[in-house]
């Protein structure tokens, strides 16, 4: 399993508090797989537990890792410099189930679930029709589609305010897409209530739907049971069993923090 | 590696006194990608209950200054699964393993030792009388001393395995408890478990924990369970497994240097996954930089007769020579 000190090549502010990191290392592991997350360690030794942040993609011996500087330990990843080292464990958890020939495919990413995207497009993209579906609260919110490289890919955007895009949300544009085309299987990651929503969307429509759950963990390789959820299955651990879940396994949604996204 | 290390603890050989926290080290191949669990002295095992348990709703971990709160509420897949479950731990592990115990009511804790007690592949046994996050039973029985004395010696009735007694630091004098849990028949104690605490979402204005309340650990327990093991060795016979915030072999010294015969950890391993290797290498080297032959020499050295009084009662139990 991968545990290095990493080195930051990059670390900029996208938008807001979104930011977009980047570290190179020398033994990267190329068998990642998009939906997967990192545990990266903080500096400050009184934050005695690592952060879990989304893979964005990996790109050789380079991890992309786009984070939302919310609490202190995400706060204090912001402040790396070009060169500075941080220490990554990973990659963990289950992925989305990227393993699919010739299907249409759409993919919804809301806000800061926009982070595990990018990796899920281009592991897709060569073999599938994929709609790409982002929203947003504003256009900082989708800011990082910018720094997309989507090729064939249909793009469709929707932010609260109607800064870019439609104005409405990504569950509308969803409902539109439907009308028009068959779709086999449906990601998506995004704040709990737009997961919610689509998942509804999914099973009236019967199509396969693959959601990724957030909720606050110690460890990230099931040893503690801090990040259980109640599922179909009985109990699963977010870090281990998830973070993607096929969305009919979720028993009850509310189980999850209702404020969390995805990994 | 020399022998250095090597103790015997409750009438077992160990390799080295390091130890993994129960709650903090799954069924013991978890960490398995980051060290060779084997390097361990021992491997306590998530606690267990006669039937499976889902644990606590919601919001289960919140970290706070220097430690975290868990409120996991025992999650496990109850003792039958846990009987599956150990041949092929066995396989891998060729440690002992130490099963930590946990019930209700007095009848669930006896039951639950019948069957451990049963099951080849346990060396010890770890009774729980201390988890903060069940409403029933848990740290109820820790925290009075006469059901503290209850459990354990109902439990050593049909337990003939070495059994380790949890307590809880949640309470006011925990050298009583410790002395009564050693008459009832304790072959050791291990302290401390964590303490309750709590933290708050301000912007949600609520707890964060789903339980409201949950266990303190990590660096921010250290001196608690330093002062309470420093208390407690110096008041009974029988070894002292201590835990509580351990993230360094300093922090490892200092503990065996208040009176514990081994150590555990737990937190300290979420941030630093190769923390029990780190520790293991520090002791030794510690060991041949101090001209100490065994480690056992310095347990309770911090004592005020620097430990030799403690080290006699608990007869050399604690050292393997040659």
């Amino acid at each position: 399993m991968f545990l290095e000190d990493v080195k930051v090549i990059e670390n900029i502010q996208i938008a807001d508090n979104y930011y977009l990191m980047r570290v190179e290392g020398k033994k990267i592991p190329q068998h990642s797989k998009p939906g997967q997350f990192f545990m990266l360690q903080c500096k400050d030794n009184s934050k005695v537990l690592r952060r879990p942040i989304s893979l964005h993609n990996v790109d050789g011996n380079i991890l992309e890792f786009y984070y939302e500087a919310l609490g202190k330990g995400t706060k204090e990843f912001t402040q790396l410099s070009i060169g500075e080292t941080i220490n990554v464990q990973g990659p963990l958890g289950n992925g989305y189930d990227t393993d699919l020939k010739g299907k249409n495919i759409v993919v919804i990413g809301g806000g800061m679930g926009m982070a595990p995207i990018k990796y899920l497009i281009k592991d897709l993209k060569d073999n599938n029709d994929i709609t790409f579906i982002g929203g947003g609260r504003n256009a900082g919110a989708v800011k990082i589609i910018e720094k997309f490289d989507f090729e064939n890919i249909q793009l469709k955007v929707a932010t609260d305010d109607g800064s870019v895009g439609i104005k409405g949300n990504t569950v509308d544009i969803l409902k539109e897409v439907l009308k028009d085309q068959h779709i086999d299987i449906i990601y998506t990651c995004g704040p709990h209530p737009m997961m919610e929503a689509v998942a509804k969307v999914a099973q009236e429509n019967n199509i396969r739907c693959q959601i990724s759950l957030e909720e606050r963990m110690a460890c990230g390789i099931k040893a503690c049971v801090g990040c259980s959820i109640l599922t179909k299955k009985g109990m699963k651990k977010v870090c281990y069993d998830g973070p993607v879940f096929e969305s009919t396994d979720i028993v009850d949604v509310d189980v999850v923090d209702p404020n969390g996204g995805c990994k | 590696m020399s022998n250095r290390l090597n103790i015997s603890f409750l009438g077992k050989k160990l390799n080295n006194p390091i130890m993994t926290a129960s709650g903090c080290f799954g069924y013991g191949l978890e960490y398995k990608n980051y060290f060779n669990p084997n390097e361990l002295g021992a491997a306590v095992l998530k606690g267990i209950t006669m039937e499976p348990r889902n644990g606590n709703p919601g919001t289960r971990i919140a970290e706070t200054p220097s430690g975290m709160l868990n409120s996991v509420g025992l999650e496990n897949p109850g003792i039958e699964e846990f009987k599956k479950l150990i041949p092929s731990i066995k396989k891998e592990l060729n440690i002992p393993l130490v099963a930590n115990i946990n019930g209700k009511i007095l009848e669930e804790y006896i039951e639950i030792a019948k069957e451990v007690e049963q099951i080849e592949e346990i060396e010890m046994v770890e009774l729980n009388i201390s988890c903060p996050n069940v409403k029933d039973g848990g740290m109820a029985f820790g925290a009075n001393p006469e059901m503290a004395r209850l459990v354990t010696r109902e439990v050593r009735k049909v337990l003939s395995k070495p059994m380790i007694v949890k307590l809880s630091p949640n309470v006011t004098n925990i050298v009583e408890i410790a002395k009564i849990v050693e008459e009832e028949g304790a072959n050791g104690v291990a302290l401390i478990n964590t303490l309750l605490g709590m933290a708050v979402d301000i912007r949600k204005r609520k707890p964060i924990l789903g339980n409201i309340m949950g266990g303190l650990s990590g660096p921010a327990v250290k001196p608690v369970a330093l002062r309470m093991i420093y208390q407690v060795s110096q008041a009974v016979s029988i070894p002292v497994l201590g835990m509580g915030g351990i993230s360094s072999t300093e922090d490892a010294i200092e503990f065996i240097m208040v009176g514990a015969s081994a150590i555990s950890l737990g937190t300290g391993m979420f941030g630093n996954p190769t923390l029990p290797i780190e520790i293991k290498k520090g002791l030794e080297k510690y060991c041949i930089e101090n001209n100490i032959e065994n480690i056992s020499e310095i347990v309770g050295a911090a004592h005020p007769d620097g430990g030799a009084a403690y080290r006699n009662r608990l007869g050399g139990n604690n050292e393997i020579k040659g």
